[in-house]
């Protein structure tokens, strides 16, 4: 038991081992969803599991495709210029 | 007898939006709103908790990410409690683990907040209007 809480701080006090790598914006998926999960969940006017998800799951697509789209815009402004 | 049912209503609002911050979810566990509740519970947790494993409880810094900390604290006034074992022992956290867990913990504290002021507006849509007629917004 108390191995198994000690391992668990542990995980809590040390960082993870994230390069500066082009994966690492891919952490920007759980944020996004996380982020539309609960602006949909303090705008539906009744939470219905079908409905919900449903919308949650547009707000996300949407929020990708902009960082994408945004990605692309800086990406081809960079491209420009140097 | 007017002022004494708005002081009332003030408390009510008072102990929605304090309730709302103790514990997310909380303030529309109050309002009765289960489902909204355990989905905002669950999403602001989670996310603060992935925060906290990328980049350690180092993340939560009041001396030297004094604007992070501002965010992170609206998850829960639990959250100075954490700001204060980490200046006691110096966690060292740097680079993109420290950036992605600031990042995380800080968006789970302002979408707390979206919530706080969410649960306060609809107790006070509840409180003026009759109650069942009123809608999340």
């Amino acid at each position: 038991m108390h191995l198994i809480t000690a391992l668990t701080i542990a995980t809590f006090t040390t960082p993870e081992k994230i390069g500066v790598t082009p994966l690492a914006t891919l952490w920007l998926l759980p944020l996004a969803a996380s982020i539309a999960v609960v602006y949909k969940a303090t705008k539906v006017k009744k939470v219905k599991a079908a409905d919900f998800f449903k919308e949650s799951v547009v707000l996300f697509a949407s929020i990708v495709v902009f960082m994408i789209i945004t990605a692309l815009v800086l990406l081809s402004l960079t491209w420009i210029v140097t | 007898m007017a002022s004494r049912s708005k002081d009332k209503n003030l408390v009510f609002l008072l102990v929605v939006g304090l309730s709302a911050w103790l514990i997310p979810g909380a303030g529309h566990l109050v309002l009765r709103e289960k489902a909204r509740a355990i989905i905002i519970f669950v999403t602001i947790a989670l996310t603060f908790t992935i925060g906290l494993y990328v980049g350690s409880i180092g993340v939560v810094n009041p001396v030297e990410g004094k604007l992070a900390y501002a965010a992170q604290i609206m998850n829960s006034p639990m959250v100075t409690v954490l700001g204060r074992v980490t200046v006691n022992n110096h966690y060292s956290v740097f680079g993109k683990p420290y950036e992605i867990g600031q990042i995380y913990t800080s968006i789970a504290g302002l979408l707390n907040f979206l919530c706080i002021v969410n649960a306060v507006y609809t107790a006070h849509l509840q409180k003026a209007r009759p109650l069942g007629s009123v809608k999340c917004t």
